[in-house]
């Protein structure tokens, strides 16, 4: 049977080796099998387009003009060409939060996706009575609003009577008495680390699972009763399948850790946030929006997000290759 | 030929289904704003939450009287909070629909009257209750090279909350000066020498209390001269007032050095029995546990001089008519009802202090807002609170790793930067 | 061999439990908080398990001001963009992951640039273009913006899933003589399901948790969601009612709760046993 008698004509099929040359009739059907991809991306750019069009060109004539407070209620600001962005390149300040931020997403996406798969194979392990209770911790931490988790930390970690300074000084572990768990930038980026961390985790674990769900049983029954030890299972069995839900986590997971906002600003607080812990998201608010220059947040933002680009090319362009052999 | 049309027709219904949905929600929430729209014109006040919680039958009261006297137009009260209420404010600014009234905190209006946020009242501003009264502290934050933006709405002062039980056994009557406050705090300190007990809690970078210390010496944050702002805090007197703060500090305080004074809250500090007097707004009383309700009262804070109190840090909230408003002297009538001398006594009944002196009473808040200071009226203020600057200066201080002299002059650099930008 | 198996069995489940006990503490703390009364919450020691529990604070929670609009705003507003999210991004992953055509390449930046852009910075201009089309204090315009943030990634995910299944199985059912769409919904769209369940539960958190742009949109506490009428509890300028805001937290994550218990299913089975013949 050969690909050109599929009906439709597939796309699979164009891939394949040449076909014999014929002359097909411009039917209607064929015109809407043509459109076909178009007319399936349509409503979402549309949508996108309609909505974030604007905002996207303000945005970025934002980034070339002085825009302060007075601008705002004047609607109209002045054009200052490249000088928001040079004064931000120029800043040591957002050098050195830069590459502290840069660390602190590496941190994050790793922990978060190296914990969350572990758990999600775990989760093939258990019985089922555990399943439920893991998947539904996860789901209920994963359901917790920000502001509260937040609050949460601020009790555990609170230095006069919080639970952890409280349960480490009973247990004698040392005296932690009045210790303040986020008295240094580094244990209070560790804090913020181990927050977020906690909440990317029942994403990854439910994502990962879902993904495993597509790796058929008896696959890996062979590849067991052939010898393979676990390790070796997944590598050579799980893994390349799940390899597009990976490269996809990894690649949201550094877009949204390296952006983060509520979680350190809150935890930190206003009142000690400085250039020695500031990462890239609470930069923006401070230099952007505290400061009400929104030219120069407009350029950080875009600066950001040529950032983020750079860092997350790696796993998007694997993305996009690996679609491509399977298409 | 195309068998799987049914599924192709099968999303499409559910898309269809969903999109009448929204449209269904839309236009259930659109009905109201088009209604609102062709009828009576609609004043929109934004007041913080704390009226809808504290005083919402004079929010009422006011409605009824305005609506009352301006038949057809309805007044819109949104409450907003305080953490985003600015950037709501910062998004009408950008689109054009403003409100007609807003409630400002007092250190939240200069800036905004510096970029042109607001009508100029001062034409109108004798026809304010009370306002030849005004509370000076309160007034000067609405007011801008020399023009009037904001009506004082209500003030709150800073007392000393303490345990009448401890002070009574160290034999302490209510200090009438600093010397003897420190006193007391020291003997209470003796007889209560459990592990983290403070006489009196205060967090190292308190500022608000710190700089009462520097007004009560004399000096003070920042002056205008000629244009530009000149730092005060290396003068003489205010670095006096900063050794003294330190003094009390070190004799009366163990929490953190360079903790901030919200976190933990002093009031839960108190509850916990872990302090014998708490520093702080007046409405602290309200939570300083079913235990110590009973053996809780106020006094105003000493000043090193014996018989005054020490200057207090005068917070409170304005209330402005944005310049884009579309009724504006509508705007401005709602403030006059919602500011009158009733209205002020119900907000002065609920513990706030009302706006003008001649309304004063005598209660320990209302007392201790005799003597007050406010921060430097400058457009880039906000952005020196934000700066931390005066707490890493009281950090440095309370902790040795700067003199007063040192971080002073490194202080007063960073307001003058900033200030003057 | 089967004492082993039910050996390592246990071990495993004794690693799970613990694993349950460290991530749901947080949630536990929250919860048992919301039961405490105001002297144990602040307590010089913590109170692990309050003999003296109260609902004072659920009570407080639900009568204040606009709670039941709050949430019958986020179900609709959730729902709606959900569901139209969903439908949407599943077509859009379909044409990425199954067909070729120019602009692809240009449609895969659009969809991953939008996700790099930190929001913050557009609050305002997107205000503006939806105060232009009378989209302010509107449930219908705090939809179309959830949307505009949903869809990227769920677009994103949702090819990845497609991407997944392994095409032995669509030329399987193309063999079978059905023509492509049937095969879609007769094989596919089963094991897409887990994809689905999995980037649906995502939008329906993430924008049940947003808060900054359903604040600034909205303006009358009867259409605010759920969110922003939680932050009235710490927006005072006054002392937080924290058992209240625990009671309202712990309230306000009941829906997704159920909406996970409704969906979960699809992901604990795939159709893996026997899928792939020979």
């Amino acid at each position: 049977m050969s690909s050109s008698e599929i009906p439709g004509g597939t796309a699979f099929a164009a891939e394949a080796a040449p076909r014999p040359r014929r002359r097909r009739p411009l039917t209607f059907a064929r015109v809407l099998r043509g459109a076909a991809p178009y007319l399936l991306i349509a409503p979402v750019v549309l949508t996108i387009a309609a909505i974030l069009g604007y905002p996207l060109y303000h945005l970025a004539r934002l980034s070339f003009q002085k825009y302060g407070l007075f601008e705002l209620i004047a609607r109209h600001g002045t054009s200052v060409g490249w000088a928001n962005y040079s004064s931000v390149l120029h800043d040591p300040v957002f050098r050195h939060v830069l590459v502290r931020t840069i660390v602190f997403t590496v941190a994050n996406v790793a922990l978060a996706i190296g914990i969350g798969t572990l758990i999600a194979l775990l989760l093939t392990k258990v019985s089922s009575v555990v399943r439920v209770l893991l998947t539904a911790g996860l789901v209920l931490a994963w359901a917790m609003p920000p502001v509260v988790a937040v609050q949460v930390w601020l009790w555990m970690t609170e230095r006069e009577n919080g639970v952890f300074n409280y349960t480490l000084t009973k247990l004698h572990v040392g005296d932690y008495f009045q210790h303040d768990w986020l008295a240094t930038p580094f244990s209070q980026l560790s804090v913020t680390t181990s927050l977020i961390v906690w909440g990317a985790i029942p994403f990854i674990v439910v994502t990962v699972y879902a993904g495993l769900s597509q790796v058929s049983h008896e696959l890996i029954e062979a590849a067991e009763m052939d010898g393979a030890r676990p390790w070796r299972v997944f590598k050579d069995v799980t893994f390349p399948i799940l390899k597009p839900i990976f490269l996809i986590l990894t690649s949201l997971s550094i877009i949204w850790d390296f952006g983060v906002f509520t979680q350190p600003f809150l935890l930190i607080d206003q009142t000690r946030i400085n250039a020695s812990n500031e990462l890239m998201g609470i930069y923006l608010y401070e230099e952007g929006y505290v400061k009400t220059d929104f030219g120069r947040g407009a350029a950080i933002s875009i600066l950001m997000l040529l950032i983020v680009a750079v860092l997350s090319i790696v796993y998007v362009r694997k993305m996009v290759k690996t679609g491509d052999e399977a298409a | 030929m195309y068998g799987g049309s049914s599924m192709k027709a099968r999303f499409f219904a559910a898309a269809a289904l969903a999109a009448v949905l929204a449209v269904a929600a839309s236009t259930a929430s659109a009905k109201p704003t088009a209604a609102n729209r062709a009828a009576a014109s609609k004043l929109t006040v934004w007041l913080q939450v704390d009226a809808q919680s504290g005083w919402p039958n004079l929010v009422a009261a006011a409605n009824q009287e305005f609506e009352s006297k301006h038949p057809g137009t309805n007044v819109d009260v949104q409450y907003q909070t305080w953490p985003d209420h600015l950037s709501k404010f910062d998004a009408t600014l950008a689109g054009g629909n403003t409100p007609d009234v807003i409630e400002m905190g007092n250190t939240e209006m200069t800036k905004y009257m510096a970029a042109g946020a607001f009508a100029n009242l001062s034409s109108q501003k004798g026809s304010f209750p009370n306002s030849k009264n005004w509370l000076k502290g309160l007034a000067a934050s609405g007011i801008y090279n020399g023009k009037t933006f904001g009506v004082p709405y209500y003030a709150g002062s800073r007392v000393v909350t303490y345990r009448t039980d401890l002070f009574r056994k160290a034999h302490a009557k209510t200090p009438t000066s600093l010397a003897a406050f420190t006193a007391t705090a020291k003997r209470i300190a003796k007889q209560n020498k459990k592990r983290g007990f403070s006489p009196v809690y205060i967090a190292g970078t308190d500022w608000y209390f710190a700089m009462s210390f520097v007004y009560d010496y004399g000096g003070q944050i920042a002056t205008l001269k000629r244009g530009k702002w000149v730092g005060q805090l290396e003068s003489k007197k205010a670095q006096a007032g900063l050794a003294a703060y330190k003094r009390f500090f070190n004799a009366a305080s163990r929490a953190s050095k360079t903790g901030i004074e919200n976190r933990p809250q002093p009031y839960d500090v108190y509850s916990q029995g872990k302090a014998a007097s708490i520093v702080g707004p007046a409405w602290f009383s309200c939570c300083v546990g079913k235990k110590y309700t009973k053996a809780t009262k106020q006094f105003v804070m000493p000043s090193h001089v014996k018989g005054q109190g020490m200057p207090g840090f005068l917070g409170g909230s304005d209330l402005a008519v944005p310049a884009g408003s579309n009724d504006k002297s509508l705007a401005a009538d709602w403030i006059r009802i919602f500011t009158s001398t009733a209205s002020e006594r119900g907000l002065q009944a609920k513990g706030n202090i009302p706006n003008a002196t001649n309304l004063l009473g005598n209660s320990v808040n209302e007392r201790a807002a005799k003597r007050s200071w406010f921060v430097p009226t400058a457009k880039n203020w906000v952005n020196v609170e934000n700066g931390n600057v005066l707490r890493t200066m009281l950090a440095r201080i309370l902790t040795g790793k700067a003199s007063i002299a040192q971080a002073t002059a490194f202080a007063d650099s960073n307001i003058e930067l900033t200030l003057n930008q | 061999m089967r004492a082993r198996r039910r050996r390592t069995r246990f071990v495993w489940d004794a690693v799970g439990l613990l694993l349950f006990a460290v991530i749901a503490f947080p949630v536990y703390w929250m919860i048992a908080s919301a039961f405490k009364p105001d002297d144990e919450l602040n307590g010089a020691t913590p109170t692990w398990f309050s003999l003296h529990p109260t609902v004072s604070h659920f009570r407080d929670a639900i009568n204040r001001p606009f709670f039941w609009d709050g949430v019958k705003n986020s179900l609709i507003v959730v729902s709606v963009t959900v569901a139209l999210s969903m439908v949407l991004a599943f077509l859009a992953a379909v044409a990425l992951a199954k067909f070729r055509f120019t602009g692809r390449k240009a449609f895969i930046l659009l969809i991953i640039g939008i996700q790099m852009l930190p929001q913050a910075g557009l609050i305002i201009p997107l205000y503006v273009v939806l105060a232009r089309y009378h989209q302010v204090n509107a449930l219908s315009g705090v939809i179309v913006t959830y949307m505009t943030f949903v869809l990227p990634f769920s677009v994103w995910v949702l090819r990845g899933f497609l991407l997944g299944i392994p095409k032995e199985l669509e030329e399987a059912a193309m063999v079978d003589g059905s023509s492509r769409l049937g095969a879609f919904s007769r094989i596919l769209l089963p094991l897409v399901a887990p994809g689905l369940v999995a980037t649906s539960i995502f939008a329906f958190i993430t924008t049940w948790n947003e808060y900054i742009f359903a604040r600034v949109l909205l303006n009358d506490q009867s259409k605010q969601t759920a969110t922003v009428w939680l932050s009235y509890f710490t927006g005072t300028g006054r002392n937080t009612d924290w058992g209240g805001l625990m009671a309202g937290s712990t309230l306000i994550a009941v829906p997704v709760i159920v909406f996970f218990l409704i969906v979960q299913r699809k992901i604990g089975f795939g159709l893996t046993a026997g899928a792939v013949r020979g």
